[in-house]
């Protein structure tokens, strides 16, 4: 009974210590701005109705 | 790493040719851990919106949905050097207009052709144009009144800098006039680049700003009505809106409009759920005018962008119709009053106190906060912002019904912008002087958007009239969506070669006064 809420603290400590590094580094930002140019790169090959 | 106002060099997160930021700030333990539980709660909202495939199809589909790879970041962008009452109040904004843009996109999606294709909710959708006071839509309860523009341009370019420079040029290549507001002509383009959801029983579009937005709605009005098969309303507000006798014409363009929905949608008006929207409106007004009535003393609480991007959402896409924003204006006013019976600040000096005219550039909206956190300069109140101060009728009466009608119409005509932009000289030039009185101001820092001509032809006015005030007018020129025009370290330039030269100052922070952020989203 007791193993459970030892397990959880360390989950949530897990949870805490990563998401902490990942915001406070930008970790997240860093990562979709790599994600840009490739999402770019589609676009720029997709057939289009493209007309006034 | 400072937990105290003003002791971060905010500069030095920067880095030359970068996307992004170095790094998050450190804002003590308390906000810092507040601002990463608001992060949390940014990523929760994106991850339930990535959850749904056909959102995921969307991002694959729009172009400009690339930008939203950058929504945490303009959240920084805004917070930035805040703590206290200052970051929560921006929290407490920033966070509702992404849970409310997300909301929009879901729906655009659900109803377009090409991803969702519910045809029977799409039946239930009425596209308004990005510009407009979404007045016409507060007595449809079952309808729902969607922007295409807001997100794929207007929000777009708050994201990205650059995110509207692909349509730009898709519409020159086009033809199409280079000269006029990048905001209407990008809009254009995006129609023109076949990247707009397709849904709707109908659209109603408004003649708000000015002749590039007339373009704009005569490019895509033609595609949705020919190609798509959605009819238009075109909804003409009258150009001198503070005159006496263009009220009826105004508050008739208003029934038409209804009429024109109830025809389209097969849905009825419904007076009780207007006037729950005008309550709400209301209350959005009496809250705004108690931020601006602080922003007159010497501890303004809620001013920059917290209150600029805010009024602007506030009233033009809610116009009343979405509770949860009664509730933002509750807390930030309670923040406000709390930080203000404390006599708070927002940055470590105050030096200057400024009212912002004219209509900012959206590539550079946390241009305010850089006035504060470099130069000390506090925008107290900014031309967007001096938005409608009426109060709408909210009884149902059938005297109230007809009034209801004008009122409806004093929105549509006093639309964020047009309300200054359209109305002659009095509007645009002679309240500025009086809210300088009003508010105490010393500064006037003045958007020249090159491509607004009738904010362009009264220059001489305004620099004739600030030498009469004795203010000190700084004058910002931009092109408003198009940073290839004036970076935004051209528009701080211009800043910071009149507080060396003209006012003699150094700056608080001056890591802030050259920043590498040209390549930066």
């Amino acid at each position: 009974m007791s193993k459970l809420p030892l397990k959880l603290l360390m989950a949530g400590g897990a949870f805490f210590a990563v998401t902490f590094t990942v915001y406070f580094f930008n970790l997240d930002m860093k990562l979709t701005s790599k994600i840009e140019p490739l999402l770019i790169k589609h676009y720029d090959t997709m057939p289009r109705n493209t007309y006034l | 790493m400072a937990k105290e106002i003003g002791k971060d060099r905010l500069g030095d997160f920067f880095a030359e040719g970068s996307r992004v930021r170095s790094r998050r700030e450190w804002r003590g333990l308390k906000d810092t851990l507040y601002d990463y539980s608001r992060w949390l709660g940014i990523m929760f909202t994106l991850a339930k919106f990535v959850a749904k495939p056909r959102n995921v199809k969307a991002m694959f589909r729009y172009r400009w949905m690339a930008n939203y790879l950058a929504v945490p970041m303009m959240v920084d962008r805004h917070t930035q050097g805040l703590r206290g009452e200052y970051l929560r109040i921006c929290h407490i904004e920033q966070d509702l207009i992404i849970e409310d843009v997300a909301k929009l996109l879901d729906s655009l999606f659900r109803g377009d052709r090409r991803i969702g294709n519910d045809e029977e909710f799409s039946k239930k959708v009425v596209l308004v144009d990005e510009n407009e006071m979404t007045a016409v839509m507060m007595g449809f309860p079952t309808l729902k009144g969607l922007s295409r523009e807001t997100p794929s341009t207007y929000i777009s370019v708050l994201l990205n800098q650059r995110a509207a420079c692909h349509y730009i040029d898709v519409a020159q290549q086009f033809g199409l006039a280079g000269d006029v507001c990048p905001m209407p002509e990008a809009e254009a383009g995006v129609s023109i680049d076949d990247d707009a959801p397709v849904l709707g029983a109908c659209a109603i579009q408004c003649n708000t700003t000015c002749d590039g937005s007339m373009l704009g709605n005569g490019v895509i009005s033609m595609r949705l009505e020919l190609k798509d098969g959605i009819p238009c309303f075109q909804l003409a507000a009258p150009l001198r809106h503070r005159e006496d006798d263009v009220q009826e014409y105004a508050a008739q363009e208003i029934r038409n409009a209804i009429a024109f929905i109830e025809d389209k949608t097969g849905e009825k008006w419904d007076w009780n759920y207007y006037f729950e929207c005008a309550k709400r409106v209301n209350i959005a007004t009496k809250n705004r005018l108690n931020w601006l009535e602080m922003n007159k003393t010497d501890y303004p609480q809620v001013f920059g962008s917290n209150l600029a991007l805010y009024t602007e959402t506030n009233y033009m896409a809610i116009c009343g119709k979405v509770p949860a924003f009664v509730k933002a204006d509750e807390k930030i006013t309670a923040l406000a009053e709390q930080a203000y019976k404390a006599k708070k600040r927002a940055a470590k000096e105050y030096r200057h106190r400024a009212i912002v005219w004219g209509v900012q550039s959206h590539f550079y909206m946390d241009f305010l906060a850089w006035l504060l956190n470099c130069w000390g300069i506090v925008p107290l109140t900014d031309m967007l912002s001096m938005v409608s101060t009426r109060e709408l009728v909210e009884e149902d009466t059938p005297e109230n019904r007809e009034q209801a009608y004008y009122d409806m119409a004093w929105l549509t005509e006093n639309m964020i912008m047009r309300n200054r932009t359209h109305g002659g000289y009095k509007v645009l030039l002679d309240e500025l002087w009086e809210f300088c009185e009003e508010f105490n101001a010393d500064m006037v820092i003045l958007w020249e958007h090159m491509s607004c001509k009738a904010l362009d032809g009264m220059h001489g006015q305004f620099e004739a009239k600030a030498r009469e005030h004795g203010i000190h007018l700084v004058w910002v020129s931009h092109d408003l969506f198009d940073p290839r025009v004036v970076s935004r370290q051209g528009v701080r330039e211009q800043i910071n070669n009149y507080m060396r030269t003209v006012m003699r100052e150094e700056p608080l922070d001056p890591t802030l006064e050259v920043l590498p952020d040209e390549e930066s989203w």
